[in-house]
């Protein structure tokens, strides 16, 4: 935790963070809930984020999405100041049953963000049907998200967020909600999806093992005020393996360094 | 038991109340416990109404009060609605204009006829100002509190995909709202019905009000009950058919039960 406005200041020679925190500051009703916080995520780097409840993770995914502004400080996107959200972020929200409109079908909830990115009509439903394959929802296209089990409303949350064609994909605690074969088959689906589409992923969860798993790199955030208390750099090969991959020595390694870092927060 | 068998055992049960209403009120007619020019017998209500109706004087009457309704109504939900969108999506404008609206809402609509009359005459147009101020209330209100009650995460979802205020309006905040303000329109409905009856009574205007009204002042009283049965059918049948198109349009609702 040494001087962490200093950590990611853009070095020449590496590539220029898609999404750059600087000494950002947030209070919310007078509680400082995030404290000079400084990060980079690199084009097409895979970030996950854990803490504590109330350390501010999910905060700090708003902050990146647009939805907060900072009180001091701040966050750039492409080089760019961010001053409000932007189609080439899209934002996975934890309560997919809030996050989808429940009077339109499967394929019209996708075609929410086609219609936002201005497609032509007689475009959206070819374009509708290959994203709803792509996650796994082929011929559900007519069902309405009540219909729908957590983990394909789920989906069809992650369809809609791919039909903005994002740079950078935010995700909170998406599979939080869902059981853990939902998780581990949803975990490898974002992993492939991740790995085809090119995009910059920053994943909040309270799962230490699924942050690793899926992962380039770890952040552990402190709470009150949040702050970043642990980074660690994942080394495992991909694709990762849901057996393989967790019976790793590294991944074991990181996995003991993570819990006793929450551990200690905890205390 | 299962569902349909009790759905239809209600049906009958209810039919059947209704059934001994008519046969209960034929009695008395027949027995002259009630002079006839006050009460008619169910048959010669009956074949008031056919006459009316072959003669041609019943379609226009209730053409007359099926277009005070309809207008009136209309006109009461494209400004109920757009009023109140407009105060149900901003929360300064609930809290300024809220109370006003506490002030108007419970002012009896009977109280503005004198006032309408007073600045527009004995006017269609009255009649119209009265029918759509009285059934503003109920679509107003519903549509307030449907846009204050929308998901605030469906507006984030809105802001990240950048999409515009109208777009936002039209593909989020009302049909969110849809539920409400088709059951503020329901009620509206009733009460577009009753201030168009009180219209031509009033105002002497063409249509089942005024029918009503000149039957009973000339003792025609199976003409008279003929009216009040058209205008019973006339709510009853408007009313079913705000209710199918309820369910039509809310059917992905249907799917959340």
């Amino acid at each position: 935790m040494v001087n962490a406005a200093k950590r990611f200041e853009v070095i020449p020679g590496q590539p220029r963070p898609q999404i750059a925190f600087t000494g950002v500051t947030l209070q919310l009703g007078g509680k400082t809930i995030i404290e000079n916080l400084s990060l980079g995520v690199r084009p097409g780097e895979f970030l996950c984020v854990v803490g504590a409840s109330g350390c501010g993770k999910t905060t700090a995914l708003r902050l990146a999405a647009g939805l907060y502004q900072p009180t001091s400080g701040r966050v750039d996107f492409d080089g760019q100041l961010m001053l409000h959200p932007r189609r080439e972020i899209a934002i996975v929200f934890q309560d997919y049953g809030k996050a989808l409109l429940p009077w339109r079908t499967a394929a019209g909830n996708v075609s929410l963000a086609l219609e936002a990115g201005g497609m032509p009509s007689a475009e959206r439903p070819a374009r509708i049907e290959e994203l709803l394959r792509t996650v796994g929802l082929p011929g559900h296209a007519g069902k309405y998200p009540a219909e729908m089990s957590g983990g394909m409303q789920q989906r069809l949350q992650i369809a809609r967020c791919l039909a903005q064609e994002p740079k950078t994909l935010l995700m909170d605690e998406p599979f939080g909600a869902l059981d853990a074969m939902t998780r581990q088959g949803l975990q490898d689906e974002v992993l492939a999806l991740v790995a085809a589409s090119g995009a910059t992923v920053i994943f909040v969860t309270h799962d230490l093992d699924e942050a690793i798993y899926l992962g380039d790199r770890v952040i552990g955030l402190l709470p009150h005020p949040g702050r970043i208390g642990i980074e660690l750099a994942v080394n495992l090969p991909r694709p990762r393996d849901q057996l393989s991959t967790r019976e790793h020595p590294e991944f074991l390694r990181l996995r003991r360094q993570l819990f006793d870092f929450i551990k200690a927060t905890e205390q | 038991m299962n569902r349909n068998a009790t759905v239809w055992l209600w049906r009958a049960a209810s039919f059947a109340v209704a059934a001994s209403f008519i046969a209960l009120w034929q009695l008395v007619a027949n027995l002259k416990l009630v002079s006839a020019v006050f009460l008619p017998s169910p048959d010669r209500a009956w074949a008031s109404l056919v006459r009316g109706f072959s003669n041609g004087d019943l379609w226009s009457k209730l053409a007359g009060t099926l277009e005070h309704m309809a207008y009136g109504w209309l006109a009461a939900s494209i400004a109920g609605i757009a009023i109140g969108a407009i105060i149900g999506s901003s929360r300064i404008m609930r809290t300024y204009v809220a109370p006003s609206l506490e002030f108007l809402r419970p002012l009896p609509v009977s109280a503005i006829i004198p006032v309408a009359i007073a600045m527009l005459g004995l006017t269609q147009a009255m009649a119209l100002f009265v029918i759509a101020f009285g059934a503003i209330w109920p679509i107003m209100l519903a549509t307030i509190h449907g846009f204050a009650a929308v998901e605030p995460r469906l507006y984030e979802v809105a802001r990240s995909l950048q999409m515009s205020r109208l777009a936002v309006i039209f593909k989020v905040a009302l049909p969110s709202a849809s539920p409400d303000i088709l059951a503020g329109m329901r009620l509206s409905l009733t009460v577009a019905l009753i201030l168009s009856v009180v219209c031509e009574i009033l105002a002497g205007l063409d249509g089942l009000g005024h029918w009503v009204l000149l039957s009973a002042r000339a003792f025609r009283s199976a003409d008279l009950f003929a009216g009040v049965i058209l205008l019973g059918v006339t709510g009853y049948v408007t009313s079913v058919a705000m209710s199918m198109a309820e369910h039509r349009l809310l059917a992905w609702q249907a799917s959340q039960r």
